[in-house]
């Protein structure tokens, strides 16, 4: 899968979980940029993006990504 | 041996002459050597704990890392970080269990039933390293870190001396990173001097303010049934002073002292009397320790399986948006059960500090679609409206204050009930004076805390992720002469008007005790 096609997927994830059509993401995106992105929706998130993809975030990176820019690293690491 | 004595600053001073004339090489160990000897002071048990604890985190980490399968790191993990927990809930429970140790007491020989090995056994400080450890260890089964073999690094990590009584609770990533780069810190008088200010900071807060706001405080919490009506809540908002200048007074002093090392350790407290909720007075207030428990507790918690199917569940039967919340009201109700119960094994605490706040946050998560579409009618975005913000807040915090402060549950129900109470002393002058507190401390105190609030005032940014400003640099921006004069200004305040000498018991930071 490429980064490009990641991006379309996550885009509608973050549009479902955060209920904003209007939401686009990218490398730099933080939670500070979404509107309702704190510490617990982070879970809904990290959740809704592991069932999108098939994967499972481990515990040191679902409290370590900075930005969206590493989520997508991780996500196409455990894709391989 | 106390942050705020005589001795712990000839203590600091002697290691910093070792640490800046000794090759660079040796700076580890001098640091390493004070820590144990700093450990000691606070008594053999404290040393022999802080020791056995860092053996348990290295051992924890080399067993939970990489090397092993998956299964095996799992459960070294889960057996080491359960011995950790286990014996932080040992001592907190002791408080609860204080009858059944006097009487294990009795059978090891103590004749008058007195407390006497159990006293002595309780580590001090044991509540913030204990959380340290046992971040560690998860990190390293996390592979957050990788397990570090060196153990005399985990040691000093586990027994750094500033923190090692009150925190800032610390990550191994920062601590050791903090470690590395000050084997090349040069020695410089702007450090020291920087440091020194926010030590005489600490000092002035704790002594001239947390001291004598302790006054009234003690004559209204320990004598409630005389000092009834108005008394609680002047009583309760004393205590909130006190606490404050006391917590942040003694992170002035830890941040402080390891600065002069180039060492530095993350913020505790944020100007946390100016939040507009109370979801952001916990992002300002014991900040570290807050981070901890959401990475280390919440986290795992919300993304357990179990509260993962429960979220689908609900999610089906109440909706997409209602439903979500359902795993997230449980794991914040087992968060701030740990918060309260962290604080202390008495329900006094759990409420306190940890229920109470459990139920203004999830109910500002309730109202909150309500309060979004009527701000915009009432003009919120108007001064007036963001001052009755942080003051509602403010008194939402005292009304936990009771519990926190009080002996017990049932201390701070009669509290509350106290301020209904007829028949007391009246509220005058002269009844208030019973405390101690005459018109020269009051007038000091008052001077004092607007002095403190003014300097807060500067420091505030209004996003809570936001760097404060600092003080400091800003006093060395205008000029180095500036700075001098602030230090010599605190520090003659805290010779003069400072509460301590004989009689004065220079270890009873609160936070210490918990």
């Amino acid at each position: 899968m490429t980064r490009e096609e990641i991006y379309g997927k996550l885009n509608e994830v973050f549009q479902d979980v955060f209920d904003d059509e209007d939401i686009t993401v990218n490398d730099s995106t933080v939670a500070s940029d979404v509107d309702g992105w704190d510490s617990l929706e982070h879970i809904n998130l990290i959740v809704a993006v592991e069932r999108c993809f098939g994967i499972k975030f481990t515990m040191g990176e679902t409290t370590g990504l900075k930005n969206v820019g590493e989520m997508v690293d991780k996500i196409i690491a455990h894709l391989g | 041996m106390s942050l705020v004595s005589a001795l712990f600053l000839v203590f600091v001073a002697a290691v910093l002459l070792l640490y800046y004339v000794l090759p660079k090489s040796f700076r580890f160990w001098v640091v390493l050597a004070a820590s144990l000897a700093f450990a000691g002071f606070l008594g053999f048990y404290t040393l022999l704990f802080v020791v056995l604890s860092a053996v348990i985190c290295y051992a924890g980490g080399l067993l939970s890392g990489p090397s092993k399968s998956n299964a095996a790191r799992n459960v070294f993990a889960a057996i080491t970080v359960i011995i950790n927990i286990a014996l932080l809930c040992a001592v907190k429970y002791y408080n609860v269990i204080g009858l059944a140790a006097e009487r294990l007491n009795t059978l090891f020989g103590a004749v008058d039933g007195q407390n006497k090995f159990f006293l002595y056994a309780v580590p001090v400080g044991m509540s913030f390293y204990v959380l340290q450890t046992t971040g560690y260890i998860l990190d390293c089964r996390w592979e957050k870190i990788a397990p570090e073999k060196n153990f005399f690094k985990v040691l000093l990590f586990s027994t750094y001396f500033p923190q090692l009584m009150s925190g800032p609770v610390n990550t191994y990533a920062n601590l050791s990173a903090q470690f590395e780069k000050a084997k090349d810190v040069k020695f410089s008088f702007a450090r020291i001097c920087d440091g020194a200010v926010r030590v005489a900071w600490g000092f002035f807060k704790k002594l001239v303010i947390a001291e004598r706001a302790a006054m009234v405080v003690n004559m209204i919490y320990g004598n409630h049934q005389v000092f009834t009506g108005w008394y609680v809540p002047l009583g309760v908002f004393f205590f909130a002073i006190q606490l404050y200048t006391d917590f942040s007074g003694c992170m002035e002093v830890v941040i402080g002292v390891s600065h002069m090392f180039g060492i530095e350790l993350p913020e505790n407290f944020n100007c946390p009397f100016f939040s507009k909720t109370v979801k952001e007075y916990w992002r300002r207030w014991h900040i570290t320790l807050g981070a901890w428990l959401r990475d280390y507790l919440m986290y795992p918690v919300l993304k357990s399986t179990p509260l993962i199917k429960l979220g689908d569940w609900s999610k089906a039967k109440f909706g997409k948006k209602n439903g979500k919340k359902v795993p997230t009201y449980i794991a914040l109700l087992i968060l701030w059960f740990a918060v309260g119960y962290w604080h202390g094994g008495l329900w006094n605490y759990v409420i306190g500090s940890g229920i109470l706040h459990f139920i203004y946050i999830v109910l500002g998560m309730i109202f909150e679609p309500l309060f979004k579409k009527i701000r915009p009618k009432i003009g919120a975005d108007k001064i007036w409206f963001r001052i009755f913000q942080s003051v509602r807040t403010f008194v939402l915090m005292l009304t936990g204050f009771v519990f926190f402060r009080s002996a017990s549950v049932g201390d701070a129900v009669d509290m509350y009930a106290a301020i209904f109470r007829r028949g007391g002393a009246a509220l005058n002058w002269t009844n208030f004076c019973v405390s101690g507190m005459d018109l020269a401390n009051l007038i000091v105190l008052i001077v004092a805390v607007l002095i403190v609030f003014a300097v807060d005032a500067y420091k505030y940014r209004p996003g809570e992720d936001e760097e404060p400003r600092s003080a400091i640099a800003f006093l060395r921006s205008r000029s180095a002469i500036l700075l001098w004069a602030a230090f010599m200004v605190l520090l003659l305040a805290t010779l003069i008007f400072g509460r301590y000498g004989l009689g004065y018991d220079s270890g009873s930071f609160i936070y210490a005790r918990i």
